[in-house]
């Protein structure tokens, strides 16, 4: 269906929440008056692995006047609840990480609490940590289990001993890309109140329902006494996919134990030492060639540094290994991933959760292969991408919205390619200031991985209020992306009514259904289902209602009013009104049912991996300073595929900052960790985003194929953009200066040192 | 204290500390809660507000410099129901995500709009580049800022506050100071030579959230005329300690004489720190990582120092003599720089290789400055930020180029000068390298430009 024969979907409208933010009366949680509210701080450890023997307190200190909290203070099971039971609340003896949680202080006030801090010495018996995958392959340190490997994951098909012989050439490079930081605008913060039974928490957060259950774990809470509230989210990006439930455990115990309100507030210097990061990785990449450019073979060893413990690491994993033969078409793979345990904070969720990395490997294999084949970058994808009826070295067969040809051939268009690709690799060697175009395609696979949301249950509902507005519950979360208009604008659709009189208040899981965690880029596609499911389900209601009423159920529905063999039944608002008066709240639930048709077979990794792939095609053009070796973004042309795009002004706006955010990790986001297993950077000057003067022009086309598996059509588009920026700043840089990154970020120092080594073999030919 | 402000156009009156930071005073204090804190060190824009006209990061203003103040905050612009065609703007071309950097950016767009009815996209972009933003790429904020000017936005300026000092209480009177004039001020500070001198306040606000900085006592000198002004005095233009980087930018003597020193504060941070980074202070701050004094090296310029007790003149260098620690004797203060102003025939040139476009520290800062006679070098001074604890002359390549002529030779020769010359602590080859190809972009200009005429 055509996106004009929707009232709202599809259309270019203007977000629901915009008006608060644009007038600062939005309130987050630093914005929230707590009365009476007690300030939270952490006793980190200072090193990266060891043994906590004990925690002196200061006896000129006057401890009666502050809350101290240790692990024995824990009710219930001492870890956050996440995929693995392995993050633990507070340590009890193993220091795994710098900066790891050795105690917690509550006070009345900043300054108590500062001394209080300040009085606490933790006795610690240091050990020689992992630092790196390397550290953690060789077992430098055992940080989690007997060899560090937390998961292993392997995908084969045919024979790729076959598949290499029958290759001309072979491609095969090490990649490596970086930890890359979150930089929301709003750091991470959490309040609790104390309950007689329970706990109530508030903050900013993406995943309400995993808060409310790791409360419920760690301080042995029934869950029917915790309540758990987003606040409104300044930009997440996944850094607020499982930290949020670390913080509530840590405000809520301290909430529990003094008796008072308490709120742990980080600032930008704490947040960034001590949240989780994007996955460093290693790629071990072997591609085999025809001599025409297409792919016989992939081998592939992939490594994620998870940190100390699982956190998302698993499943960024199994993300990993499914996007790392890319967008293309392998006949024999042997594919294997592993997550390596380290002694540095836990790794966790960043838009895109795996697959920048093994895109960034796959792409840059694409642009080495075309060089040593003598092909453009363009003809090599062609020849190899996925079309419809092929199949992933994972056994799914590609049958709706195979778009990768389309879009690719689009945006060489669009942008000129070919021909600024060929006019700017015969620039004058003397030429220091030098253009380069880089080309690069990925896809994103929407929703969880596997048969995730066939089992996640996700449940939203909507309820018809008394004023006559309509309120869409879920505990899906808004942090920028649009939700809080995207979920409106789908019940708006089905109920038939003004968008105005709809709302997606923030979720309160006293309230809201569990639609599983705001992440996947799973909330339009699926969560949407529901949403869309559960309008369906109140007309049903109502339907119902007036047939055993009147004797006839109505058989249509059309602008708010119900009609009977073609006749006027009731208004909704009537109908509702009646309800309400007669048989009290008027809500309807829907449902993401499983989906049988479809399977994953989560130990071969063979089967239906994802329901629907969004595809994103970009050439990023740019100008490289040889004088300076700085790097300057000009244009980024974008093309995508994303199913139905519901909200075109929110997609083309979640297009530009995704394809941003993966130019930083291309070129300028650098972060790393020292020897103390502490990261490099802790404050903005330091660790540096891209501003006005660092983003390119964006031109942004987005096509639309709607996808039969989610709602209105939706694919998932919030990661997909931020998979594929990285390699082609490294293919700008490859087509301006002839030299050939295998890393991220190329900063200047990497230019620099990559220009020498290109110097340097001249000289000695 | 007691400070007295104009805020959204409504007299407020608030009882804070002197060193209170201005963004708890309008958070806390006035529950203006639209000013968001992002990093608390100017490195954001999330707090950005107009305090007197200008846009400055409310994070980096301690409270005894907002009395008498103009303040816009975002609360003042509009409401829900009759909002302000920027806010409209902002929501209609989806430049509105997840809403913290929303405030601060409105109220830069607002700020630049107010001085420029008919900014480029550059001139946009340029100022919004102190404002942080992770969910849009910037695209559809620069297009909002657009529309807005293209549907006929005009925004009255905003007030330019009237100095006030504020109502000391208690001890407070013994240790906070907001002289009127220099004269005062040099009173103050000979019987409290110790006193932190509070400027623009861009340097040791960080140190002071970081807790490096507990300062005790502290006197406000930002505004004193005598040290607010750039004037052409004979042969000498003479800019006051205090004048901003902004001040420095706007002064069209320093554009056409000065153009090094116009380059270097126009790549200083972005525009809510150069409303507030005083050249002054970036002298005393006496840091290898400061960009306004290798221009200051370069143009040979002199700081003049008073006191009570008279004034010192010397060279710029000799002012700068150690890290952190800039000559002054206890009682004295910073009052001017004294620069020559150039003859017909001089060139100079300042470069900045920070690790992006803007809010950027240098990684490498180089000024030049050269006189020519008939192709012939006939004075050279040059100058390296980055490379070392303070800024330095570099006399081995001024002594390379002086008497020659400018040819390839010569240019290849200096450009080895300077590459041996330099002896950074880290990143050592990459940032000798990176110097020597900028002095060869300079003298090669020089050539071309030389040709032309």
């Amino acid at each position: 269906m055509p996106s004009t024969q929707f009232k709202y979907v599809g259309k270019p409208l203007p977000r629901l929440d915009a008006a608060d933010k644009v007038t600062g009366k939005a309130v987050y949680i630093a914005d929230l008056d707590i009365p009476g509210a007690w300030v939270a701080g952490v006793l980190r450890s200072p090193v990266p692995a060891g043994r906590l023997k004990g925690i002196a307190r200061d006896p000129a200190f006057d401890w009666s006047t502050v809350t101290v909290a240790i692990a024995a203070d824990i009710p219930g099971i001492n870890a956050v609840h996440m995929i693995r039971d392995d993050f633990i609340a507070l340590v009890d003896e193993k220091i795994t990480y710098n900066s790891q949680a050795l105690a917690l202080v509550a006070a009345p006030d900043e300054a108590t609490l500062a001394a209080a801090l300040a009085a606490l010495t933790p006795d610690i018996e240091a050990v020689e940590p992992a630092l790196t995958i390397e550290d953690s392959l060789a077992v430098k340190s055992r940080v989690w289990g007997d060899d560090n490997v937390m998961d292993d994951f392997r995908v084969n098909l045919g024979d790729v001993e076959k598949g290499f012989a029958e290759a001309d050439i072979i491609v095969e490079h090490t990649y490596r890309t970086p930890l890359q930081e979150h930089i929301y605008l709003e750091n991470c913060g959490m309040a609790a109140w104390p309950t007689p039974d329970g706990v109530e928490v508030a903050g900013s957060l993406q995943c309400p329902h995993y808060v409310h259950n790791a409360l419920a774990m760690a301080l042995d809470i029934h869950t029917d006494n915790i309540k758990v509230k987003q606040t409104v989210t300044g930009g997440a990006f996944g850094g607020k996919e499982d930290y949020p439930s670390v913080m509530a455990v840590w405000v809520g115990l301290l909430a529990k134990l003094s008796g008072h309100p308490v709120k742990l507030l980080y600032d930008r210097a704490e947040d960034m030492l001590v949240t989780p990061k994007r996955h460093p990785s290693k790629v071990i990449h072997k591609l085999g060639f025809k001599k025409d450019g297409t792919i016989t073979a992939a081998e592939v060893d992939l490594y994620l540094d998870g940190g100390a413990c699982t956190s998302m690491s698993k499943v960024v994993l199994a993300r990993a290994i499914l996007h790392s033969t890319g967008a293309y078409k392998v006949p024999h793979a042997k594919l294997r991933a592993r997550a390596m345990a380290t002694n540095t904070p836990p790794n966790g969720a960043f838009r895109g959760f795996g697959a920048p990395q093994a895109i960034y490997a796959i792409e840059r294999q694409m642009d080495f292969a075309a060089r040593a084949l003598g092909m453009d970058p363009c003809a090599i994808r062609m020849k190899n991408v996925l079309r419809k009826g092929d199949a992933f070295p994972f056994g799914q067969v590609l049958e709706d919205g195979a778009s990768a040809a389309l879009i690719l051939e689009d945006v060489v268009k669009r942008s000129d390619f070919l021909k600024k690709h060929s006019a700017y690799a015969n620039q004058p060697e003397d030429i220091r200031v030098r253009m380069g175009v880089g080309l690069s395609l990925c896809m994103h696979g929407g929703g969880f991985t596997g048969a995730g949301e066939d089992k996640m249950g996700t449940t939203v509902e909507v309820e018809y209020l008394p004023n006559g507005n309509v309120e869409v519950l879920s505990g899906s979360t808004e942090m920028g992306q649009g939700t809080d208009t995207m979920l409106p604008m789908y019940v708006a659709e089905i109920l038939q009514m003004p968008l105005e009189r709809v709302s997606h208040p923030l979720p309160d899981t006293s309230r809201a259904p569990n639609s599983g965690p705001t992440a996947a880029s799973r909330t339009a596609m699926f969560v949407g289902r529901a949403a869309v499911e559960a309008g369906e389900n109140l007309l049903a209601k109502l339907m119902d209602y007036l047939g055993e009423k009147n004797g006839v159920r109505p058989d249509d529905y059309r602008d708010g009013v119900f009609y009977a063999g073609g006749k006027e039944a009731a208004k909704l608002d009537d109908v509702a009104k009646e309800w309400l008066m007669k048989r009290g709240r008027l809500a309807a639930r829907g449902m993401v049912h499983p989906d049988t048709r479809y399977t994953w077979d989560e130990e071969k990794f063979h089967g239906t991996a994802y329901k629907g792939y969004s595809w994103l095609a970009q050439v990023l053009e740019a100008e490289v300073d040889l004088d300076t070796y700085e790097i300057r973004p000009k244009k980024a042309t974008v093309s995508s595929e994303v199913g139905r795009a519901i909200n075109p002004i929110q997609v083309d706006g979640q297009m530009a900052g995704g394809v941003l955010q993966s130019y930083g990790m291309g070129y300028m986001e650098d972060l790393t960790v020292g020897p103390d297993g502490k990261f490099s950077a802790h404050q903005l000057n330091a660790y540096l985003i891209p501003t006005t003067l660092d983003a390119p022009d964006f031109d942004v086309k987005v096509f639309e194929d709607p996808s039969p598996f989610g709602a209105f059509g939706a694919k998932g588009i919030g990661e997909l953009s931020c998979d594929g920026g990285a390699p082609a700043v490294a293919g700008v840089v490859d087509n301006a200066c002839g030299v050939y990154a295998t890393e991220a970020p190329i900063t200047g120092e990497k230019l620099f040192t990559m220009m020498q080594a290109k110097e340097e073999a001249e000289a000695g030919q | 204290m007691k400070i007295e402000m104009t805020v959204n156009g409504e007299k407020r009156t608030v009882k804070t500390t002197p060193l209170a930071r201005l963004l708890d005073v309008i958070r806390d204090d006035m529950n203006l809660k639209g000013c968001k804190e992002g990093c608390g060190e100017g490195e954001c824009g999330a707090c950005s507000i107009i305090l007197n006209g200008r846009l400055v990061n409310a994070c980096m203003v301690p409270a005894i410099q907002a009395s008498g103040a103009d303040i816009e905050t975002i609360e003042g612009l509009g409401e829900e129901d009759r909002l302000d065609p920027l806010q409209q703007a902002f929501i209609d071309e989806g430049a509105v995500h997840c809403g913290f950097c929303t405030p601060g950016m409105i109220m830069a767009a607002r700020c630049l709009l107010e001085d420029n009815a008919k900014p480029s996209r550059l001139e946009i972009k340029t100022a919004l580049s102190g404002n942080l933003c992770r969910c849009t790429g910037y695209d559809r904020i620069v297009s909002a800022v657009s529309k807005a000017v293209d549907d006929g936005y005009r925004p009255a300026k905003s007030g330019g506050g009237k100095k006030a000092s504020p109502e000391f209480e208690g001890d407070e009177k013994d240790r906070y100071f907001s002289p009127a004039s220099l004269a005062e001020a040099l009173d103050i500070l000979a019987k409290k030579p110790d006193i932190l001198l509070l400027s623009g306040n861009t340097d040791i606000g960080p140190e002071m959230k970081e807790g490096k900085l507990k300062p005790i006592a502290a006197m406000d000198i930002f505004t004193i005329p005598e040290l607010k002004r750039i004037r052409r005095d004979g042969d000498v233009i003479r800019i006051g300690a205090c004048t901003t980087n902004t001040d420095i930018m706007e002064s069209d003597l320093v554009r056409d004489l000065l153009p090094a020193l116009y380059q270097a504060s126009c790549s200083c941070a972005a525009p809510a720190i150069r409303n507030r980074a005083t050249i002054g202070g970036n002298c005393c701050t006496a840091s290898g990582a400061a960009d306004l004094p290798g221009a200051l090296f370069a143009l040979g310029a002199k700081a003049r120092v008073v006191s009570k007790k008279g004034e010192r003149i010397m060279e710029a260098p000799e002012f700068i003599k150690a890290y952190r620690k800039p000559d002054l004797q206890p009682g004295e203060i910073l009052a001017e720089l004294i620069i020559p102003i150039p003859p017909k025939n001089a060139y100079q040139r300042f470069f900045k290789r920070g690790s992006r476009a803007a809010l950027t520290l240098s990684r490498v800062s180089l000024a030049v400055y050269v006189e020519l006679e008939d192709g012939v070098v006939t004075a050279c001074r040059a100058a390296a930020g980055s490379m070392s604890p303070t800024p330095i002359r570099l006399p081995k390549l001024e002594a390379t180029l002086i008497g020659k002529k400018l040819d390839k030779i010569c240019i290849e020769c200096a450009v080895d000068t300077v590459y041996n010359e330099l002896t950074p602590r880290k990143s050592a080859v990459y940032r000798k390298n990176l110097s020597s190809n900028l002095v060869r972009r300079f003298l090669e200009s020089l050539i071309k430009e030389n040709e032309k005429n």
